[in-house]
C-alpha cells in the first residue's frame, strides 16, 4: 500500500467520520489542528482512496491537498537567536515550511554568527542530526560563506539545503564539497516576507527541500524501515496512555525512518521497547531506542529491513 | 519628511552590498531615524573584515529646561510646580529627589509638585535642564548601526558629537590607524570629522 502525504482542511462538524475514514483506509493521521470552527489534519493516506476521501468530504466542504513534507521533520539552523536573524528571515521559513506539512524546529547556534569566529558545538551538531533535513540559513557575504560553512557543517550527517544571499550558482561554487540543495537569494533581511517575490522565494526553499526529501525516500524505498513509522505511532499512541497526557501539539513527532516519543527516557524507554507490535515482535527487535538530546525525549530509530530482516 | 541628503552602501561584494543597502533602509526607517540623519555612508569589507558607518544628523532639538513644560508657582510657603507634559516628568522627579531629598519633594497629583518654600529660588528652579534629546538620539542610531552590521562584529569603537557619528566594527582587533579611515569615508560625503 503506498501512503501519500496529504493536508486536510475542513469545518469541525462531521470530521470525526473523516478521521475514522482515514484510519479506515489503512491510513494514518499526524497531526490534528483543532482552530476555531476549523480542522486541519495532516495524513498519510493510500495514493489510490485520495479520490473518495474528496468525494465523501465534499459535502462537509473539505478539501484534500497534497502536501510533500508531511512525515518529516525539518531543522531550521539559524545562526543566532539575535534580532540580526529573528523573526526575518529565521522564522518566515520555518513557518512557510510548516504550512506544508513539515514539522520544523529552530535551531538557534550559539555562536554561529562572524566569520572567522563561527562554531558549533557537539549539542547543535547532534541535535541537528536526529533530524531529516536541515536547512542553513547563512548570511549575505561569499565571503563569510565559504569561510563559515565549512565549520558549520563538520559532523552532520543528515542532507543540508543551504539558503544564502548569492545567488545559488555562487552558492554552489564556493560550497564544497557539495550539499545536496542551495537556495540563493535567500540571506539576512529585515523585513517580513509578503510581496510575491519573496513569497515565491519561499516557494523555491520548499521546493528544494521537497526535491531532496523525495531523492533520500527514494533511497530509503531500496531498504524500507521494518515497520513504517506511522504505523509505528499509532501502536505507541494506542498502548502508553501516558501520550495523552503531553501538552506538546506533536507528542508523537514522525520522522521519515523513525520518531520522536516526548515522554522522558528514564521512565519510558523500556515501556517502549517492550511494547508489542504483531506477533511478539517487540519494538525494541526493529528499532533502536536512544535518548534524544532534545530536552529528555525518547528517539526512536527504526532499523532497515537488511538488518532485521522482518517486516510489519 | 525630508529625504536623506546622501545615503550610499560601499561594499567590496555588489550583491552583499545591495542586501546591506535594503537592510540599512529597513532598520533605520523601523527605529524612525531617518528623520534625524542627513548623510551616512556605510562600508563593509567581508574580507577583512571591517564594518563602517559614518554620518551626519540634522540639526537636533535643544535642551528641555523645566519652563518648557511646566509653571513654577512659588508662595512663602511652598513652591508649585504644575506639569504641562507628562513626557519629562521621570527625569525631572530625579533631578528634583536628588536635589532637595524624597522627603521634601511631595507630588499630589499626576500634574502637580509641591517643594516646599525654603528650598530654593524659584527662578533657578525654571533653568534646569531636565533632557537632552541628543543625547537619546544618538544612542539610537548607534543601537540601530549595531542592528544593521553583521552580527559577528563583536570589537567595536563608537563615536558621536557635533551632528557626526560613526561606528567601526570588526571581528579582529581594530588596527590603530582606523581613524584615518573614517577620515576617508567622511571626505567622500564632503565633510570633515
Amino acid at each position: 500500500m503506498n501512503l501519500v502525504p496529504v493536508t486536510y482542511k475542513g469545518g469541525i462538524y462531521r470530521h470525526d467520520e473523516i478521521i475514522d475514514l482515514i484510519e479506515d483506509l489503512g491510513g494514518y493521521i499526524i497531526q490534528k489542528h483543532i482552530l476555531a470552527q476549523e480542522v486541519v489534519l495532516q495524513a498519510l493516506v493510500p495514493k489510490e482512496d485520495i479520490a473518495l476521501i474528496a468525494a465523501i468530504a465534499k459535502p462537509l466542504t473539505g478539501e484534500i491537498t497534497p502536501s510533500p513534507l508531511v512525515g518529516t521533520e525539518i531543522a531550521v539552523v539559524t545562526m543566532s537567536l539575535e534580532i540580526h536573524h529573528l523573526p526575518h528571515a529565521s522564522c518566515d521559513v520555518a513557518e512557510y515550511i510548516r504550512r506544508f506539512g513539515a514539522k520544523t524546529n529552530m535551531v538557534g547556534l550559539a555562536r554561529g554568527f562572524g566569520k572567522r569566529i563561527a562554531q558549533m558545538n557537539d549539542e547543535e551538531r547532534d541535535v541537528i542530526n536526529e533530524h531529516d533535513l536541515a536547512v542553513y540559513l547563512l548570511g549575505d557575504f561569499e565571503t563569510c560563506i565559504k569561510q563559515k560553512f565549512q565549520v558549520l557543517r563538520r559532523g552532520i550527517d543528515v542532507p543540508i539545503v543551504v539558503c544564502g544571499g548569492p545567488s545559488r550558482e555562487t552558492l554552489r561554487r564556493i560550497i564544497e564539497p557539495p550539499v545536496d540543495g542551495y537556495v540563493g537569494n535567500v540571506g539576512r533581511f529585515m523585513h517580513r516576507t509578503k510581496e510575491s517575490e519573496e513569497l515565491a522565494k519561499l516557494d523555491e526553499v520548499v521546493e528544494e527541500i521537497t526535491r531532496v526529501l523525495d531523492r533520500k525516500r527514494e533511497e530509503i524505498a531500496k531498504d524500507p524501515p521494518s515497520v513504517s513509522p506511522a504505523r509505528l505511532m499509532d501502536i505507541i499512541t494506542t498502548q502508553v496512555e501516558e501520550i495523552h497526557e503531553v501538552l506538546s501539539p506533536t507528542p508523537i513527532t514522525v520522522q521519515m525512518q523513525g520518531l520522536r516519543v516526548k515522554l522522558p527516557y528514564d521512565t519510558f524507554a523500556r515501556v517502549v521497547r517492550d511494547i508489542s507490535i504483531e506477533e511478539g515482535i517487540t519494538i525494541g527487535e526493529i528499532a533502536d531506542i536512544i535518548p534524544s538530546r532534545m530536552r529528555d525525549y525518547i528517539l526512536i530509530r527504526i532499523r532497515p529491513f537488511s538488518e532485521t530482516n522482518i517486516m510489519v | 519628511m525630508d529625504a536623506v541628503e546622501y545615503f550610499e552602501v560601499e561594499c567590496t561584494e555588489e550583491t552583499g552590498g545591495n542586501y546591506y543597502r535594503r537592510i540599512a533602509d529597513v532598520v533605520l526607517l523601523d527605529h524612525n531615524l531617518l528623520r534625524v540623519i542627513r548623510k551616512l555612508h556605510i562600508f563593509i569589507d567581508p574580507e577583512v573584515p571591517i564594518f563602517i558607518a559614518v554620518g551626519v544628523t540634522k540639526k537636533l532639538p535643544g535642551i528641555v529646561r523645566l519652563r518648557d513644560f511646566a509653571e513654577v508657582m512659588a508662595t512663602d510657603q511652598k513652591i508649585t510646580i504644575s506639569i504641562g507634559d507628562e513626557t519629562y516628568l521621570a527625569p525631572l522627579l530625579q533631578i528634583l529627589w536628588e536635589r532637595y531629598g524624597k522627603e521634601n519633594v511631595s507630588q499630589p497629583d499626576r500634574f502637580t509638585i509641591v517643594l516646599p518654600g525654603d528650598v530654593s529660588e524659584s527662578g533657578d528652579l525654571e533653568d534646569i535642564p531636565v533632557f537632552d534629546p541628543s543625547e537619546s538620539i544618538y544612542k539610537d542610531l548607534i543601537y540601530a548601526l549595531l542592528v544593521i552590521q553583521p552580527e559577528g562584529f563583536k570589537v567595536r569603537r563608537q563615536w558621536y558629537g557635533k551632528e557626526k557619528f560613526y561606528l567601526v566594527a570588526s571581528e579582529d582587533t581594530l588596527p590603530e590607524d582606523i581613524e584615518e579611515l573614517v577620515r576617508e569615508k567622511f571626505a567622500l560625503m564632503g565633510e570633515r570629522l
